[in-house]
């Protein structure tokens, strides 16, 4: 399976600064909608790249932002262009270069849900139009995402001895990489005790297991191979990327609440790992989209980065923080540095393999797996050198 | 002045096939669910074709109500006026092979739940709504 690998390079990243935006925000100023942080991001990448806007050829917009408004505001126009999601978005960009439809392609994410008030929960979730799972329980009382992870992490508690305490390490970690991210919005590092001591939300998950809500935008650029190395002193390339789907039972959650979606995970390794001929001892730096912190336990065991069941003590012993044996979520992810799904990890994918995050720098990371298993699929994509 | 609040049940998905799932439960009591008529498969929630062969043709059986727990977890914070918190979502994979999302009536004992045999227990909410929940067998 050739699986898009080195087709495509990042050549530049740019985001908006999260920390000044969650300030304001916060203070009750609307510093700006959805397509001005995207704006704002995709300047910071074109800076980053050190391109001018007019090389743009392709264009993928998030999928908070209408594709056509997100073109007109940025003055982008272009031969190609797509709506995704953040993995995806990145997957797309890579077909669309390999099957000669762009040669450079701008990926524009802009977000003001903190400042509208999205709602992620409730009968009026978003997405639900999308998700018939976001909206079907609602007469039971399930209507919130973090619920559906707590029943995932009962499950596996029970199945598997892993405990609470073990799921602890997650945010501990995490906090420890933003604690030395000047982006990052929550800093304050944290320990196992100030975990277990913070309040359940949906039992066994407490408040530090949840993402942050925050506004702000992200941008990447994406080149084709040969291109990008006449562009960038360090284009970071895309290695190898895999996608599987468990459809079945989805609404009713089956695929999550009886095997956590490991098949999905599985077969998604065997694409990456396969097409790059790399393994997991291979993978220098570990990413996860982490709505939740329960993902990460999860994509260590479907991976392949420990044994069925072996998460916890994988977590508690070989440890997933920057001095980790796979140090994972290194800018504090979801959780501690910004909720930009799936985006931000993107950004610290790339910044690792170049070697740029200063104090929470990874020695000599040379290959980044990210991976992201929300709404319905296990996507995953390889970064390298 | 006394007050009584009754919250109503939070909506329900009430699209195109939905309709018979929620009128057994109010007038049996009983939980009936579609069942292909060309190969037996169960299905939830309801739909217009069989997922396993894709017959459109079905029948609203009665499922025996019973199955075993996968899952369970203990809201402790209140999102919807109806459910004040601490209240239970479980999963169910009933007998007839669907997996529910659902509740559990009374208050989970301590120790390890999942694998758990569970039975239908149809609760009346205060706005007539028949839902089916469940409770623990044994």
């Amino acid at each position: 399976m050739r699986s898009l690998k080195r087709v495509a390079a990042v050549v530049g990243v740019g985001h908006t600064d999260w920390v000044r935006d969650w300030n304001r925000v916060r203070a009750g100023e609307r510093p700006d909608d959805c397509y001005g942080y995207a704006a704002g991001a995709l300047r910071n990448a074109l800076a980053d790249a050190g391109i001018d806007r007019s090389r743009i050829d392709g264009l993928i917009v998030g999928p908070t932002t209408a594709y056509e408004r997100m073109a007109e505001v940025l003055g982008l126009n272009v031969r190609w262009g797509d709506q995704a999601d953040a993995v995806l978005s990145v997957v797309q960009a890579c077909m669309a270069i390999e099957s000669g439809q762009a040669d450079i392609v701008a990926l524009v994410y802009g977000n003001d849900q903190r400042s509208v008030g999205t709602q992620y929960g409730g009968p009026q979730a978003m997405g639900g139009d999308l998700f018939l799972s976001y909206v079907y329980h609602a007469p039971w009382g399930l209507t919130s995402q973090g619920a559906l992870y707590a029943l995932m992490f009962k499950r596996f508690c029970e199945l598997y001895g892993v405990t609470e305490r073990d799921l602890g390490h997650v945010a501990v970690a995490q906090r420890e990489g933003s604690s030395r991210n000047p982006n990052a919005i929550q800093r304050k590092p944290i320990t196992i005790d100030d975990y277990m001591a913070a309040p359940y939300i949906v039992e066994p998950l407490r408040l530090f297991d949840y993402c942050l809500i925050n506004d702000g935008g992200v941008a990447l650029i994406i080149a084709e191979a040969g291109i990008a190395r006449k562009l960038s002193a360090k284009p970071v390339f895309i290695e190898a990327v895999g996608r599987y789907d468990l459809n079945q039972g989805a609404t009713s959650l089956e695929p999550r609440l009886t095997d956590f979606y490991r098949p999905a995970q599985q077969a998604v390794a065997e694409q990456i790992f396969g097409a790059s001929g790399l393994d997991p001892s291979d993978i220098d730096v570990l990413q996860v989209y982490d709505s939740f912190s329960v993902h990460i336990p999860l994509a260590l065991e479907g991976y392949g980065y420990c044994g069925i069941g072996e998460s916890g003590r994988f977590m508690r012993e070989a440890g997933i923080g920057l001095a980790g044996k796979l140090p994972t979520n290194t800018s504090g992810g979801h959780l501690s540095e910004s909720y930009m799904q799936g985006w931000n990890h993107q950004i610290e994918c790339v910044l690792q393999v170049r070697g740029e995050c200063g104090d929470r720098q990874i020695e000599n990371a040379r290959r980044v797996h990210y991976t992201s298993d929300v709404a319905g699929k296990a996507v995953s994509i390889i970064y390298g050198a | 002045m006394a007050m009584t609040q009754t919250a109503a049940t939070p909506p329900r998905v009430l699209a195109l096939y939905d309709g018979p799932f929620w009128d057994y439960l109010k007038n049996e009591g009983r939980l009936r669910l579609q069942c292909c008529r060309a190969c037996g498969t169960w299905r939830y929630p309801p739909g217009p074709a069989c997922p396993a062969c894709l017959s459109p043709e079905a029948d609203w059986k009665p499922v025996s109500g019973e199955g075993e727990l996968l899952t369970w977890a203990r809201f402790h914070k209140q999102y919807l006026p109806a459910y004040p918190a601490p209240y239970t979502v479980i999963a169910v994979r009933l007998d007839e092979g669907p997996t529910m999302i659902s509740n559990l009536v009374d208050d989970p004992p301590e120790g390890k739940l999942v694998g758990r045999r569970v039975r239908l227990n149809v609760t009346n909410m205060d706005d007539g709504v028949a839902l089916p929940r469940f409770e623990l067998v044994g």
